[in-house]
């Protein structure tokens, strides 16, 4: 009696669950606008998914919900599967609890390799086959490299392809206001030993040169690691980094602690950052580049990644209101002109038809097309139409992206996720709060420790 | 008792004051919070809602758009506008057209730009620009600092309860947090009945043992009942995310002052009642059904208000055993995403804040009674 | 409206499943051991079963789910702490040597201390103080009410509360958080509040104690209440002070009560997490067991091991009041 109650009451909190939004209309109307690849949408139909429901967890909220949803449309509409994305600003915490309580997601996107490799060890993802491997490696710019983020040890230590990457970010871009640059007769720096200089000089004007901001919720800190590993990059050889990443070179090698203090110089003086610098780790990462659009202006310049259009003022016009440069290299080290990205991956948690299917689609050109005509996003797919980016200022992007030469992924991503996610994130905000780089440091490379 | 208040006048004063003060201390950041949450969103970030009643001052931005027909007018062209988007009786206090110097003129004075351009803003927000030459590339970018009246506003709230998604967890949090109450209430009462009235071997360790399970941090448990609940979704097929998987997590979380409390009171009642009614031949049943319930109702009462506040504002259970995705996704868990996603939006924050709070507010404000006397049956001797 | 619909079938469903059950096992008790309209040895030994069976039909539901959710954990939990992060092998006390050698806990475990010791005693002594206060004047009741009222809110509601006071613009902007205001309306220079290291464990601490005070107010202003008119009377007879009669006089006949509550408040204060967990996530040196407990479990792909092991740790910190508790609940049945 009480069993067949609770066995229906169950069914009943489940029935309740899928009770649907529903499907929201395509944005770009199939085979009206040429540049897109309507070839590849058209092939999609041959799958048939109806009643099949695909769940997919990912970090993306707002307006990058709004259009990775927009990119789903597509896949459901043409093979009838129901697709559920939810986002969570804590997904690096969540997605844990879900797969250990085996009530993880079809698809899971990543936006930490490491996380997943964590995950992977614990076999919680479903490897992928090989002729994704191959495909990635031809179809991607980079491609071996895109492969080798995304391949992991299982907990047998055999080596798998466990992920995707669908949509990536460039870090290495510094955004300013070109008509605020034009009222105060600023020139865009082409060398480090220039951007500091302009950094200086501005102040001498009296004015703010930078918008820092380290906060980010339960995340609060990672803003700072890109600084970090883009200034480590532009200090030391590609090599150093690589093995910054794995701890061969421990964290408070004074290589390391070199670039932190190279941060330090732009956020440990009052003068460079607006509201001083115990504002930075209080400021919002989502907040601080209004400054730029402020009035007066509070700040000239805001380096980060190349999403971050999707948090300026509502009618910002890119290549209008506001462009980028590329974070300069130092003239003096000879290092040539290194790229910092990053990048979001998309694995199976729960494997299913639908799942298998949702991998192939995420491969097909319209999946990253629908996106890039939208904003905020860069993929590396080399079969997608260039055209199709929003505008000058992302398409400028994808080519840096697609002919990058030293290409370097998000460090703090590829460390363990209780470093890269965790004791990094903090001694940075140690580090901004007014601690001593290497104390800092020695703190991380104490955590690393106790992780082997 | 006249002379004595008297007496005590200056003393009394000082209370009141001192109590005053506590008071407006304790309602301050709530009412802080509830103006804030009616105020327009761009007063809302540049004002405290301590002005809420006054003028703010604005520094705002707007780009001037170029026509596709430029008229001309006595050999200079000519664009006329009005820097308000919205029509109100916002006035311009001054305006520049450097990002530099935002506030060089005052309104209503003409300012001389490079190549023979002006620049007039009225303090109504008319502008009017001349150039010898035609206009092109890019519209003038014109600063200015406006005196806007206070306004006030519901669209936060309409915003939150449609597109953030705050309407379907506030239904969400309904389904976990009515269960959650009603079920422990049952469990509890007819427990205590047994533990207060019936004989069997091995009670008084069982009191003792509740008693101490007052205090085990919950979070212990977190662990092992995930994967305890992995496995039995595993084995039902239905995944470890339920409804009554929190419902039972709740109950059981909240039993132990539950049982405690009703104990208490009811081994408090009267022996003679129970006792006559056992002689006269009714069912334990029968007595805890007719007798003690009835009996109890205050006890409950205040245990069902207990419970229904702690479910829901709870985070932690519900963040571990209902999940975080759009469709199960509890109020306290939703305000939580959005103090991350929505950091800096205060008037997204304050409103959904607002929202999550109201319901508790009206239960603890309406049952305060009930919920001060199971406090005192559960703390006084 | 489909989904409001839908969760109230899944309520009532809830809800009358555990009616059903009470109901319909004690009905089935009597069916089967009927003590009516029998032969007297019948309905003795019919008696004699129901009054065996009956109690745990009573509790059973209970004891199972204190059994699972609360007591089988406990064990669970020291069981974890002796495995790796997966759960699966045995490394004898690495987890608790890594605890006592890590800066992280004693961070967490010295700033949990701080938690414990100001927390409480301010909620109680405010709570304290208002309740005496209140009591003399005509409109206490409406200011207890007040007062009272944050203990409704959620720690995450609170926090978002909490959080626009704290709040910081930098630079010469209009400050929208409160207490900047003030600081600046007295000449201050503005701070970031939350992002000073040990003072701002103080003002995630003010939280608590704004929802935590109305407790205590309330139940000491009962217990006060209960204190003879004739021994304060014989006080003030004796030329005793108003601060004399509180001290020397009422706060000791209220002793009992006065622990009851601190230790509810040091329980909450152990268990404390959405707070800091919404307000800083631990950065800036204001990490607490609970939340750190948390990470390790959660973040970073998890480690069950270490985490187990902090809570192994909260729980030996509770078991003093554990024991106190059932000590003081022993002595109030003997006393009945």
């Amino acid at each position: 009696m009480k069993k067949s109650l609770l066995s229906a009451t169950i069914a009943l909190a489940i029935g309740a669950v899928s009770a649907q939004t529903s499907a929201q209309s395509l944005i770009f109307k199939p085979n009206e606008d040429s540049r897109f690849n309507w070839a590849s949408y058209e092939a999609l139909k041959s799958t048939d998914l109806s009643g099949e429901t695909v769940t997919v967890f990912g970090p993306w909220l707002g307006d990058e919900k709004a259009s990775f949803e927009s990119v789903i449309a597509y896949f459901e509409e043409a093979t009838g599967a129901k697709v559920n994305y939810a986002g969570s600003d804590s997904f690096e915490q969540q997605i844990v609890i879900d797969t250990q309580a085996g009530s993880a997601p079809n698809i899971s996107i990543f936006p930490q390799p490491g996380l997943a490799a964590d995950l992977a060890s614990k076999n919680l993802l479903t490897p992928l086959d090989n002729k994704t491997g191959d495909w990635v490696k031809e179809n991607y710019a980079a491609g071996q490299s895109w492969v080798d983020l995304a391949t992991f040890k299982n907990k047998q230590n055999e080596e798998n392809l466990y992920g995707v990457f669908y949509r990536a970010d460039l870090k290495s871009l510094v955004w300013y206001s070109p008509e605020n640059f034009a009222d105060a007769d600023y020139e865009i720096p082409e060398t480090m030993e220039e951007l500091k200089e302009l950094t200086q000089e501005i102040v001498a004007d009296g004015g703010t040169p930078w918008c820092i901001g380290l906060g980010s919720g339960a995340a609060t800190g990672w803003p700072a690691t890109d600084w970090v590993e883009d200034l480590l990059l532009r200090t030391q050889s590609p090599s150093v980094y690589d093995q910054w990443v794995s701890n061969e070179i421990k964290f408070n090698d004074p290589r390391v602690v070199e670039a932190i203090e190279d941060f330090g110089w732009f956020i440990r003086n009052d003068d460079h950052v607006d509201g001083g610098s115990r504002a930075v780790a209080a400021t919002d990462f989502r907040d601080s580049p209004k400054g730029l659009f402020a009035s007066p202006p509070k700040c000239y310049m805001h380096r980060q990644a190349s999403f971050i259009p999707a948090f300026f003022p509502e009618d910002t016009v890119l290549g209008l209101d506001a462009d980028f440069f590329y974070f300069p290299s130092y003239e003096s080290k000879g290092l040539g002109n290194p790229v910092l990205g990053g990048g979001t991956m998309l694995s199976i948690t729960k494997d299913s038809k639908g799942a298998r299917a949702f991998m192939d689609f995420i491969r097909t050109p319209i999946a990253h097309e629908i996106w890039m005509a939208q904003k905020s996003f860069l993929t590396a797919h080399k079969g997608v139409n260039i055209d199709l980016y929003s505008s000058e200022s992302a398409k400028k992007q994808g080519e840096i992206l697609r002919y990058s030469t030293t290409f370097r992924f998000d460090g703090s991503d590829l460390m363990p996720g209780k470093i890269g996610a965790g004791s990094f994130w903090t001694g940075m905000v140690d580090y901004a709060g007014g601690k001593d780089a290497k104390t800092v440091a020695t703190e991380i490379q104490n955590n690393w420790d106790t992780l082997k | 008792m006249v002379s004595s208040a008297n007496t005590r006048s200056p003393l009394t004063f000082v209370v009141h004051l001192t109590v005053l003060f506590l008071v407006v201390m304790w309602t301050i950041p709530t009412a802080g919070l509830f103006i804030s949450s009616i105020r327009d969103k761009d007063q809302l970030s540049v004002s405290g809602w301590w002005t809420a009643l006054s003028a703010s001052e604005q520094r705002l931005v707007t780009r001037i758009e170029i026509p596709k027909d430029q008229t001309m007018e006595n050999g200079v062209y000519v664009i006329r506008g009005n820097v308000f988007t919205q029509a109100g009786d916002s006035s311009v206090q001054q305006f520049g057209y450097s990002s530099l110097k935002p506030q060089a003129f005052e309104a209503g004075t003409k300012a001389q730009m490079k190549r023979g351009k002006t620049l007039i803003v009225q303090a109504n927000g008319d502008y009017v620009i001349t150039s010898p030459k035609a206009f092109k590339g890019r519209g003038q970018r014109v600063f200015y600092t406006a005196e806007v009246p206070p306004r006030f506003t519901l669209d936060n709230y309409r915003e939150v309860l449609t597109s953030e998604g705050l309407g379907k967890s506030f239904i969400n949090s309904l389904t976990v947090t009515i269960p959650a109450t009603i079920i422990p209430i049952l469990m509890a009462a007819f427990a205590a009945y047994a533990l207060a009235w019936m004989k069997f071997p091995g009670r008084a360790l069982m009191v003792a043992a509740v008693v101490g399970l007052l205090v085990v941090p919950l979070q212990m448990s977190l662990i092992p009942l995930l994967r305890s609940y992995n496995v039995i979704g595993e084995f039902l097929g239905t995944g470890s995310k339920t409804y009554v998987g929190i419902w039972l997590a709740h109950t059981a979380f909240g039993l132990p002052l539950a049982i405690y409390l009703l104990r208490n009171y009811i081994a408090g009642l009267p022996r003679e009642i129970i006792e006559s009614a056992r002689v006269d031949g009714a069912s334990e049943f029968d007595i805890f059904r007719k007798i003690i319930l009835p009996l109890s109702f205050p006890a409950l009462a205040s245990f069902s208000i207990f419970q229904f506040l702690w479910v829901w504002n709870d985070l932690l259970i519900a963040m571990v055993f209902l999940g975080n995705n759009e469709e199960q996704l509890v109020l306290t868990g939703r305000l939580r995403e959005l103090l991350g996603s929505r950091g800096g939006n205060w008037e997204i924050l304050t409103a959904s804040a607002f929202i999550t709070i109201i319901v508790p507010l009206c239960v603890f404000i309406g049952l305060q009674r009930f919920l001060v006397r199971g406090l005192l049956s559960g703390s006084v001797k | 409206m489909g989904q409001l619909i839908s969760a109230l079938f899944v309520m009532s469903i809830g809800v009358l499943g555990c009616a059903v059950y009470f109901y319909g096992s004690n009905l089935l008790l009597d069916f089967c051991f009927p003590t009516k309209n029998r032969p007297h040895l019948v309905i003795a030994r019919n008696l004699r079963i129901t009054n065996t069976i009956r109690p745990w039909l009573f509790i059973g539901p209970a004891l199972l789910a204190l059994g699972f959710y609360l007591i089988f954990p406990v064990f669970d939990s020291l069981r974890l702490s002796f495995l790796d992060r997966t759960g699966e092998n045995f490394i004898g006390f690495d987890n608790y040597r890594w605890l006592f050698s890590s800066a992280e806990f004693f961070e967490s475990f010295k700033n949990n201390m701080l938690w414990l010791i100001v927390v409480p005693t301010a909620a109680t002594f405010l709570g304290l103080v208002i309740a005496t206060m209140t009591d003399r004047i005509w409109w206490g009741n409406i200011a207890k009410s007040l007062i009272f009222m944050p203990m409704a809110i959620s720690f995450i509601g609170a926090s978002v509360i909490w959080k626009f006071i704290y709040d910081f613009r930098s630079g010469d902007d209009a400050q929208i958080g409160l207490l900047n205001a003030i600081v600046v309306f007295f000449g201050g220079e503005p701070q970031a509040w939350i992002t000073m290291p040990f003072w701002n464990n103080f003002f995630l601490m003010a939280i608590l104690i704004w929802i935590q005070t109305g407790f205590a107010m309330v139940i000491l202003s009962a217990a006060l209440r209960g204190i003879s008119e004739e021994t304060i009377e014989a006080a003030v007879l004796d030329g005793a002070n108003g601060v004399q009669i509180f001290f020397r006089i009422m706060v000791p006949q209220i002793w009992g009560t006065i622990a009851v509550v601190w230790t509810t408040i040091t329980i909450l204060v152990l268990k404390v997490f959405d707070i800091v967990l919404a307000m800083t996530n631990g950065q800036w040196n204001t990490q607490v067991l609970a939340n750190q407990m948390f990470d390790w479990m959660f973040r970073g792909g998890g480690d069950s091991g270490r985490g187990a092991v902090i809570a192994i740790i909260i729980m030996v910190l509770v078991i003093p009041i554990m024991v106190w508790n059932i000590r003081r609940a022993n002595a109030e049945m003997e006393g009945r």
